[in-house]
């Protein structure tokens, strides 16, 4: 899908011929509103210049048409969570023999093996293992697949969300949401195609903040829309007229825009602007609204935990999450935590007390983001993705009782459309400290997520400087097995 | 031990005389007729050793569908319901369905299907090894860029009466042999809008074009041209362009994005450089080695923040230490590829380059020139005149003070004691010490006994510690040169240090595996890009004086750079001046500004584009006569084909230059022109920037801080600046609307606008409409324009408000940021 940056400038054939249609000689441009009000028609034009959020055709037909990714920041501890296992309570407070002790951060505090603070037990229909930290989640494991092989390469928070994110521990590259926004566009004309949120606890952005939802050399329009924390969610929503004002405004720049228009038939980039003013008069009044979580029932917000001080702040964003796909965003990434050790799932000093707060304000969340939108069948069109930059190592960091970091080895899972329940993918050790069985990439974790989105990852394409540029690189292989 | 690998090879024996060399004369024939037509044509494309190997699956051998790819065996010889081949070309799943561009008519499945059957026969016991490519340099060198410059005889023309330079008679040959003609003249105001923005990106004042229109003179066009190209803010307007090249930015990235406070001293530089018209080549060596050419000159210094303008990690782990380092280098041979030679160098780090002639040992001899650069904080003597001229006279006058006190010590001071010491009443305590040598006579006083006493007594002389005091208060004064920190990159100084746990850089650059620091080869010394050498690389390198902190590397890669003779120099001026007529034209000769190599676009007018890049070098590499040059032509001053161009494709037009169609202003340019006509407009220079969008000094001058992008240019697609973008994109969303409608920096500039239309118009709505228009668009209203505008400020409102609210208007009108 290549991207020509020329075609504002010089449009082609078919734009031209598609915008007479769409403007056409007897309609002019006083049709325009009215035009506009036609989603499908919008929709029916997938020409991305003009409009470079307009749906796009997948590569083949998908059950996932949105994603949610619920990201827990800083790095969540695999045995501690969803990757159980025994061997460290029997080893609990022994050296691991060969250890490098350069894997982790703190390279002078190695210490022992440690078991898991947290009783695991089994649950649902597949028996899957899970830590008592989670005892909503633990009731939807027959709905997720479990990627317990998934590495990466660097062992530093920043280099290792930028690596989940775009693929490349440096920085400066697309990511997922970006590559998906500039495959498919968005389904959604008043919201941003891509929203990010996170910590609204004053706790901080997630580490290499903004870059981690860049567009990278894909047009700025392809990056991530974060959501304020405070005051108004998208920059310059709330009108600063009046809508009488600023609709006679708006009238009279539609007129002298058009006129002008009419002398520069052929510039399609014109029109496409005087649509976005409209579009951005509609945009004031519809992306509140999707952004009110006020205006679902009690029953729903009492599911997600808006009545409980612990997880209000993460509920507010999974419902807001479950509005926005409902209303065809295409992506949603949530970071759970904030910037610093401990404000995050970075527990290098107390992995119990760290864990289980941490737990605490998205367990129930995430749990009712599933169910709620089982019921509303709108879990099966999206693609629910969890994980963090990377794990935790099974050693206790001297000086306390935490874990530090652990490249080796953390589990994601995915649930929703395309994705196959109660699964099991790849191991880890007997310790948890490297996957060893059926290894999992950053390169195939993103081939998967695109392969579920319709996307074949070798050929969402773009060039920048030469050379053709993917999200996988020149690596990535589809996990099949997870696959329903 | 014998017996029983006997039959184990036997078995391989058979198993593979089965499976390879007994075909019937029968299945032979059926699979050269038929199955391999099919192979060859809808199969091997993608996989084979000698295309591409997909998937890790090789058709091109019964060896290479036997092993498979990465899901098995692709077929099952006999049975085709277990045949992983046959399933993909049935298309029943969507992951596995093959070919991709669709599925194969009936007729061919079935064949396949049969083939399969019938044991899948296939004479191909082994595909040939994949042919190794090798680079040949001598045919790379064949390449249109990285030819020599020759000279270039101007064509022939029939319409030659439209000619105004010589850059018309090349478009003019082309469009010709299309069969068209130029378009006709934009007029004066068109004009004067269309030299400004691209000029200085400000628009022209409602003074300035009226003048304009309204001068008689024959050179009134040159003369607005040099009035332009000599405006301090031309500096300011191109400097944006080169910044986006050099993935400026005053941030580190990373886990902390810290600031680089003194980094924009290297876009002052830019500016200034441009303004001043430094040669080129000159701006070129010196951003590579300014502080080796000219380590004397702030401006050469400067420059080098083009090599410290990359991101930085600022957090690296143990582990990370090299693969960061690795990491950045190749920042800079990528960045300086990019920006200065339109060559994708980066993409030889892991392998020799697919499309151009680079080896990858091109690559890391590259490298190996910034092996020992760092980025440092560096002193720049801003006054060293001035300096000078204060330690002078702070010198003299400590000499002064010195010589002062020593004349009253030598003669003032022992007389002084004598009178004391005979005036003296014994009463007063003295030190034990001094009551001792005063017991003493005073001829009978050793010389060291004279010292000692004088020593003390001048401890209670008032005038001596008048004098000690003044030479004391004199050295406090010393004057301290003045300096400005610049963010600067050298060697041999110390490094702005992160947090890190290793060292600043390498000692040594080797070759690299796969570009994997894990796999190191030998060690890589300095070379240049084979394909652009017509000599060694000692003809550019030099040596450091004994003594010098810097290895000199950078002056070799400079030098080879601005070769004209046998380096890169040619291939240098071709870029350059295909980035100034881009931003002219809206499009580049080469259509591909930052790739010159083979997978780049073809110039459209490759005879013009030598032809500029001569003049270029003719004069000395100065860019100023290369912006006349273009901007006087008669092809710049076409209009645009407007209705008439519903006559010919607009693809017919591509790349003729024909006509002149309409080109968004960039983020900085939108924001400088809403302040422009606000009547806010600061034109400070130079500095430290802020984040503020709201302040009133031009866009250059807002900080690039890596996680705090300024929203309203990330808006209108400024880059991230992470990379070297030759080319910005141009994107219209929604939000840029939101902006313009609800920001209230927008509209508190909006309200500065309405005061000046105001301060000129009273409260009459006809004037105000007026006064808006050839303020905002340099023109007056049209009778239409008028009329609606006027009705628009008689409402039931004041006119002060609703003038702001029309104000605002013109503000977000297309014709208000699509420049003619």
């Amino acid at each position: 899908m290549p991207f020509d940056p020329h075609f504002i400038a010089t449009p082609s054939a078919t734009s031209r011929r598609a915008f007479l249609q769409r403007v056409g000689a007897g309609a002019g441009l006083v049709g325009l509103a009215s035009l506009l009000t036609d989603e499908g028609f919008g929709a029916s034009i997938p020409n991305r210049s003009l409009d470079p959020m307009a749906p796009q055709p997948a590569h083949f037909a998908s059950q996932a048409k949105s994603v949610i990714w619920l990201f827990m920041n800083g790095g969540q501890s695999q045995v501690d969570t969803w990757d159980y296992k025994p061997e460290l309570l029997k080893r609990d407070g022994q050296e691991l023999p060969g250890f490098d002790k350069n894997t982790g951060f703190f390279t002078g505090q190695v210490g022992p093996l440690m078991k898991s603070p947290f009783k695991f037990t089994q649950h649902g229909q597949s028996g899957a293992w899970v830590s008592e930290i989670f005892p909503n989640l633990s009731k939807h494991v027959d709905d997720m697949a479990f990627v317990h092989s998934c590495y990466t390469d660097t062992n530093n928070h920043s280099p290792a969300l930028f690596q989940i994110n775009t693929g490349m521990s440096r920085m400066g590259f697309p990511c997922v949401g970006s590559w998906v926004t500039y495959g498919l566009g968005s389904e959604s004309k008043n919201l941003p195609g891509f929203v990010v949120m996170y910590d609204t606890l004053g706790r901080g952005l997630p580490k290499g903040n903004a870059s981690n939802w860049g567009a990278g050399f894909l047009p700025g329009v392809y990056q991530g829309t974060p959501l304020s924390a405070q005051g108004s969610p998208i920059e310059n929503l709330n009108p600063v007229l009046d809508d009488r004002h600023q609709r006679k405004q708006l009238d009279l720049l539609n007129k002298l825009n058009s006129r002008h228009q009419a002398l520069n038939p052929s510039d399609a980039a014109l029109s496409a602007r005087i649509e976005s003013f409209e579009l951005a008069y509609r945009m004031q009044m519809a992306a509140p609204e999707a952004l009110d979580v006020e205006r679902e029932s009690a029953a729903t917000k009492s599911l997600y935990g808006l009545d409980n001080p612990k997880c209000v702040h993460f509920a507010k964003q999974c419902l807001m999450a479950r509005r926005m796909v409902e209303r065809g965003v295409r992506m949603v990434q949530i970071y759970s935590g904030g910037m610093d050790n401990e404000r995050s799932w970075d527990g290098h000093a107390d992995i119990a007390a760290n864990h289980r707060g941490f737990a605490l304000e998205t367990d129930q969340p995430i749990a009712a983001l599933l169910s709620d939108m089982k019921s509303r069948g709108l879990l099966e069109s999206t693609l629910v993705i969890c994980c963090g930059e990377f794990g935790r190592l099974p050693l206790v960091q001297k000086g306390g009782t935490g874990r530090d970091h652990n490249p080796h080895a953390f589990t994601t899972w995915m649930a929703g459309g395309g994705v196959k329940g109660g699964v099991h993918h790849g191991e880890t050790d007997e310790f948890g400290h490297k996957a060893v069985i059926d290894r999992v990439s950053i390169n195939d974790l993103h081939a998967t997520i695109l392969q579920l989105l319709g996307i074949d990852h070798t050929k969402l394409t773009y060039r920048f400087n030469g050379r053709d540029y993917r999200l996988t690189d020149v690596a990535g292989q589809v996990v099949k097995p997870i696959l329903a | 031990m014998a017996r029983s690998i006997f039959p184990a090879l036997v078995a391989i024996l058979l198993a593979s005389r089965l499976l390879a060399g007994e075909i019937s004369p029968v299945d032979r024939d059926f699979f050269e007729s038929k199955v391999r037509p099919i192979l060859v044509e809808k199969c091997l494309g993608c996989h084979s050793a000698e295309k591409k190997i997909r998937g890790g699956l090789r058709l091109d051998s019964q060896a290479g569908w036997a092993k498979g790819g990465d899901s098995g065996p692709a077929l099952t010889p006999g049975k085709p319901d277990e045949s992983l081949l046959i399933e993909a070309i049935g298309y029943g799943d969507a992951s596995l369905a093959m070919p991709p561009t669709g599925k194969l008519p009936a007729d061919t499945i079935a064949t396949l299907t049969e083939w399969v059957k019938r044991g899948a026969p296939d004479p191909r016991l082994e595909a040939p090894a994949p042919a190794k490519r090798v680079i040949d340099i001598a045919q790379g060198k064949t390449h249109w860029a990285f030819q020599r410059l020759k000279p270039v005889p101007i064509p022939s023309t029939t319409a030659s009466s439209w000619i105004r330079n010589p850059i018309d008679a090349f478009i003019l040959a082309k469009l010709e042999t299309s069969g068209l003609g130029p378009a006709t003249e934009a007029n004066r105001s068109v004009l004067i809008r269309r030299l400004n923005f691209d000029l200085i990106g400000l628009p022209p004042t409602s003074e300035e074009v009226e003048g304009f229109v309204k001068d008689p003179t024959p050179d009134a066009y040159e003369t607005l041209v040099a009035r332009l190209l000599a405006s301090p803010r031309h500096g300011e307007r191109w400097a944006r362009h080169w910044l986006d090249l050099a993935r400026f930015a005053e941030s580190h990235g990373f886990e902390h994005d810290y600031d680089r406070l003194t980094a924009y001293t290297y876009r002052d530089f830019v500016i200034e450089a441009l303004n001043r018209d430094l040669p080129y080549d000159t701006f070129v060596r010196w951003q590579i080695a300014g502080d080796e050419l000219a380590p004397d000159d702030n401006l050469a210094l400067k420059a080098t923040g083009l090599l410290a303008a990359g991101v930085h990690s600022t957090q690296i782990t143990a582990n990370q230490v090299e693969k960061e380092r690795y990491d950045e280098l190749d920042d800079l041979v990528a960045t300086t590829g990019t920006a200065f030679l339109g060559l994708t160098i980066g993409c030889a780090r892991c392998h020799d380059h697919k499309y151009d002639p680079i080896p990858q040992s091109d690559y890391y001899r590259l490298v190996s020139t910034f092996t020992t650069t760092v980025r440092t904080e560096y002193d720049l003597k801003t006054d060293p005149a001035g300096d000078k001229a204060r330690l002078a006279v702070f010198t003299r006058e400590l000499a002064t003070r010195q010589a002062d006190l020593a004349t009253f010590e030598a003669t003032t001071l022992p007389n002084r004691f004598a009178a004391w010491e005979s005036t003296r009443s014994s009463d007063a305590p003295l030190p034990p010490e001094v009551e001792l040598i005063l017991k003493s006579p005073q001829q009978l006083r050793t010389d060291g006994q004279n010292d000692a006493i004088l020593r003390w007594y001048r401890g209670i002389e008032p005038d001596w510690l008048a004098l000690r005091d003044k030479v004391a208060d004199q050295t406090k004064v010393k004057p301290i040169p003045t300096v400005v920190k610049a963010l600067i990159s050298s060697e041999g100084l110390p490094a702005v240090r992160l947090h890190t746990q290793g060292g600043d850089f390498l000692d040594k650059t080797h070759f690299l595996k796969r570009g994997d620091p894990n796999q190191k080869q030998e060690e890589a010394t300095q070379s240049f890009l084979q394909v652009l050498m017509n000599a060694t690389e000692s003809k550019w390198q030099a040596e450091p004086p004994k003594g010098w902190r810097t290895s000199y590397r950078r002056i070799g890669l400079a030098n080879w750079l601005t070769d004209t003779n046998d380096g890169a120099g040619h291939l240098l001026a071709r870029v350059m001046v295909n980035r100034l007529w881009q931003h002219h034209f809206g499009r580049g000769l080469v259509a591909t500004p930052s790739d010159f190599g083979t997978m780049g676009e073809k110039p459209t007018h490759p005879e013009l584009l030598d032809w500029l890049a001569n003049q270029l070098i003719e004069n000395g590499w100065r860019l100023k006569p290369i912006h006349t040059l273009i901007v006087t032509s008669a092809a710049y001053r076409q209009a645009a084909l407007g209705e008439d161009s519903s006559n010919t494709p607009p693809e017919q037009n591509e790349g003729l230059f024909r006509g002149r169609p309409k080109q968004r202003l960039e983020a900085e340019a939108i924001r400088d022109a809403l302040l422009a006509v606000s009547g806010q407009l600061d034109t400070t220079m130079y500095g430290p920037g802020t984040l503020e969008m709201g302040i009133k000094r031009r866009s250059i001058y807002l900080t690039v801080k890596r996680s705090q992008l300024v929203p309203m240019m990330v808006l209108f697609d400024a880059p991230e600046a992470l990379q070297s973008v030759g080319l910005r994109q141009t994107t219209t969303v929604a939000p840029q609307s939101l902006l313009l409608l609800n920001s209230p920096i927008v509209r508190a500039w909006a309200k500065g606008f309405a005061e000046q239309v105001q301060a000129k118009s009273g409260q009459s709505p006809d004037l105000a409409v007026m006064w808006a228009y050839k303020i905002a668009l340099g023109r007056d209203p049209a009778p239409d324009e008028k009329s609606d505008g006027a009705e628009f400020l008689s409402g039931k409102d004041a006119i002060e408000s609703s003038l702001i609210d029309f104000c605002q208007t013109l503000m977000s009108l297309n014709e208000f940021i699509f420049i003619e």
